[in-house]
């Protein structure tokens, strides 16, 4: 299923360059706060929490930040592809460089459930995630992320 | 010269007989059957009784010797026992040491008391004797091969084996003085109980940090430190039985304080042990086997069978349950741990006490004893494995341990060589993963000796040489087993996101806002499988929490190390149907638009 209502074209970072986890949590953060409106800080915190829990490495050289905010009004996804790949505590041990933050209000409940087992499921084929490490430009990555998926 | 020919007749009838018990190991090896039961046959084989017609009645010697391996095999126990498996296990397994050893002996003794028409002093003796369960017949057996047990269990039975006998051996012989010396009242009895056990619980520490203090302030000849160590072991021993402490419990202790310090040469110690205990069971049991004599067995056979039985289905099972009530196990998991009550050397030994002080009807004592573990090894020996199975507390198989190699650097304790094999698929050589406290040091590559700049990337059948803190080494085997790469990973099995097991509901019900009755927020998802599958957890297992399911998706020893999250159900298949359904039926709507304009 395409992620078009997560994700807006402007929510798109080609080539993001950070040294480690918690840089690319700060820059996303940051990129996120400018988008919505929302405390970078406030954004930071939630994240950070979901990271305590346990990491959102997916494996695979894929992680999907997320965390619920009340102030929030509709879910509102960032997509990030790395300059360089990152350890992110993944499970699989693989360093991570590709990233979606998934931010949801307070409100969502099981949407925001389904929203994130969506993300999850598509970047996990290895097509989507072969495509969005080759696209060079932001325009290529929203299109993958946008694409209709065979089969669904 | 007569008398050098019956040395050297000695020499040789006895080291033939040791080389014939350590050969007959193989084949208890095949069958699975207790080594213990190999070599005590094979000692009644070889004596009066036997074919071997060596005649041997010496019960002082046989005493001795009994002492002094038990002492040796205690100290042993306590040697491999780690600390941290020991303190979560503490208390069930205690309380199994001491009530459980009294409850079982009190428990035997009316049978003893009916079936042999002893007194009732004479009849909890008998039941004292057989009450404690055998280190090493339980050591053994939950080791043996197909049999994998919760850690919780395992280590319950395994500590309460290695502690329990310094609690039997006490009652023992308490209850020999009792005899011996006419009544005494009951006050008395629990005094002394008091100063013997604190006697050896005070002479065993001390001895202990005494001995891991010398080990690493004196510098011994390198061959020294294990025989120094066992020495000192048999010193604390005899120590503590000299001032009127238990010797027994002393030495398990000391064993238990050198374990668990940074010790020198800490391997060599546990490898010379291994051996010493190894001997030192071979000739207890080898004479105590000489000791027995079959025909007079028979004698008191229906007597000992009825004791056996009693022991083994009503005395056991009820101590177990009365002490392990207070905990957290289940009837199937208490059920195999009575079954698990297998007795061993130090009820023979502890039965041959009446013959050496010469009570009377020492002889019932010790046929009883000697049929009753007997009979305890034959049949609870061979039917555990399927005990287990048919009580479904058996965990499947895990990949089994690489070798480990260690090697002692002189001069500090906080760090030592590790070396291994590396297989073609180990985690090491797939992911390039080490731990950050192990450091590559050397790298064996065909025959050669590189360093580990020298070898660069490592390849499969090389050997490193890692160094590592000691009490981390075992840590390390995991990153060498050698096993498949994890096939290809099916999201729908995994999960869309992973947690540790560790992880607690609570924090999970906030962050998705799930539903969770409140006294279970402080509960970790790994206790919640067990709670809610009510047995190990396998991997694959799943488990619906409000919206989402839990799936066990790393599980470690029937526990889950790493739960994966499936946060909604998967898309239902037949949306394509659904489409092409939708796609014909506005096809039919314009198609009846176009004909009903017509």
């Amino acid at each position: 299923m395409p992620l078009s209502d997560l994700v807006a074209p402007q929510a798109v970072m080609p080539a993001l360059k950070v040294n480690g986890k918690k840089q690319a949590l700060l820059e996303l953060a940051a990129r996120a706060a400018e988008l919505t409106g929302l405390e970078e800080r406030d954004i930071l915190d939630v994240l950070q929490q979901r990271e305590k829990l346990g990491s959102t490495g997916i494996g695979n050289g894929i992680a999907i930040p997320h965390g619920k905010l009340a102030k929030l009004e509709r879910m509102f996804g960032l997509f990030a592809r790395l300059d360089r790949a990152i350890d992110f505590e993944a499970l699989d041990g693989q360093p991570v460089d590709l990233v979606f933050l998934l931010l949801a209000p307070e409100s969502a409940g099981a949407d925001h459930l389904k929203a994130l087992a969506r993300v999850a499921r598509l970047l996990r084929t290895a097509d989507t995630a072969t495509m969005l490490r080759d696209s060079r430009d932001a325009e290529a990555i929203y299109a993958v992320l946008t694409m209709p998926v065979p089969g669904t | 010269m007569d008398q050098i020919a019956n040395v050297s007749l000695a020499v040789l009838l006895g080291s033939a007989m040791v080389l014939a018990g350590i050969l007959s190991s193989l084949m208890a090896m095949r069958f699975g059957a207790p080594l213990l039961l190999v070599f005590l046959g094979f000692g009644m084989l070889a004596g009066e009784a036997g074919p071997g017609g060596v005649p041997f009645d010496n019960v002082e010697v046989a005493y001795l010797v009994g002492s002094v391996a038990l002492g040796l095999i205690l100290f042993d126990g306590g040697l491999r026992t780690r600390l941290s498996t020991f303190r979560t296990v503490l208390a069930p397994s205690m309380s199994l040491a001491t009530a459980g050893v009294m409850l079982t002996a009190a428990f035997t003794a009316p049978v003893a008391h009916f079936a042999l028409g002893l007194g009732w002093i004479e009849s909890l003796l008998i039941g004292s004797v057989i009450a404690s369960t055998d280190a090493a017949a339980v050591f053994f057996l939950l080791h043996a091969h197909g049999l994998r047990l919760r850690p919780r269990v395992a280590a319950t039975l395994e500590i309460e084996s290695g502690t329990n006998d310094p609690i039997a051996i006490f009652l023992t012989l308490l209850l020999v003085e009792i005899i011996l010396l006419g009544g005494k009242s009951w006050p008395d009895i629990a005094l002394a109980f008091v100063a013997k056990a604190a006697g050896g619980a005070v002479i065993g520490w001390g001895g202990g940090r005494a001995i891991s203090f010398v080990l690493n302030r004196v510098s011994l000849a390198q061959g020294l430190h294990a025989p120094f160590v066992s020495a000192a072991a048999l010193v604390v021993f005899g120590l503590a039985e000299f001032i009127g402490g238990s010797g027994f419990l002393a030495v398990y202790l000391a064993g238990l304080v050198v374990g668990n310090r940074p010790t020198r040469a800490h391997n060599t110690v546990v490898t010379f042990l291994d051996a010493a205990t190894w001997i030192a069971q071979i000739v207890m049991f080898l004479i105590l086997g000489l000791l027995a004599w079959p025909s007079r067995l028979i004698d008191h056979a229906v007597p000992a069978l009825a004791v056996a039985l009693t022991l083994m289905v009503v005395a056991r099972p009820a101590a177990v349950f009365l002490c392990l009530w207070p905990f957290r196990f289940s009837t199937r998991e208490k059920l195999f741990m009575s079954w698990v009550g297998l007795r061993g050397a130090v009820g023979i030994f502890l039965a041959s006490i009446p013959l050496l002080v010469e009570l009377p009807n020492g002889q019932v004592y010790f046929d009883i004893g000697f049929v009753v573990v007997l009979v305890s090894l034959l049949v609870q020996g061979w039917t555990i494995a399927p005990a287990a199975r048919r009580l479904h507390i058996s965990l499947p198989r895990s990949d089994p341990p690489p070798r480990r190699v260690e090697l002692d650097l002189p001069g500090q304790l906080e760090q030592e060589l590790v070396g291994y094999a590396v297989g073609p698929s180990s985690p090491y050589l797939r992911r390039h993963l080490v731990p950050s406290w192990a450091k590559l040091m050397l790298v064996v590559r065909d025959e050669e000796v590189l360093t580990a700049g020298e070898a660069q990337a490592i390849r499969e059948g090389d050997h490193v040489y890692l160094l590592a803190p000691p009490e981390k080494a075992h840590a390390l085997d995991r990153f060498f087993v050698d096993m498949p790469a994890p096939a290809s990973p099916d999201p729908q099995l995994l999960g869309d996101f992973f947690v540790p097991g560790e992880a607690t509901l609570g924090a999970l019900a906030e962050i998705y806002g799930l539903s969770v009755s409140p006294e279970d927020l402080g509960m970790s998802l790994a206790d919640q499988f067990v709670r809610r599958l009510g047995r190990p957890a396998r991997q694959g297992d799943v488990l619906p929490l409000g919206t989402i399911a839990l799936l066990a998706h790393r599980v470690t020893e029937g526990r889950v190390v790493s739960v994966g999250l499936r946060l909604a159900e998967p898309d239902p298949l037949p949306a394509t149907i659904e489409r092409w359904k939708a796609a014909l039926r506005r096809a039919w709507r314009r198609s009846t638009a176009v004909l009903r304009r017509r």
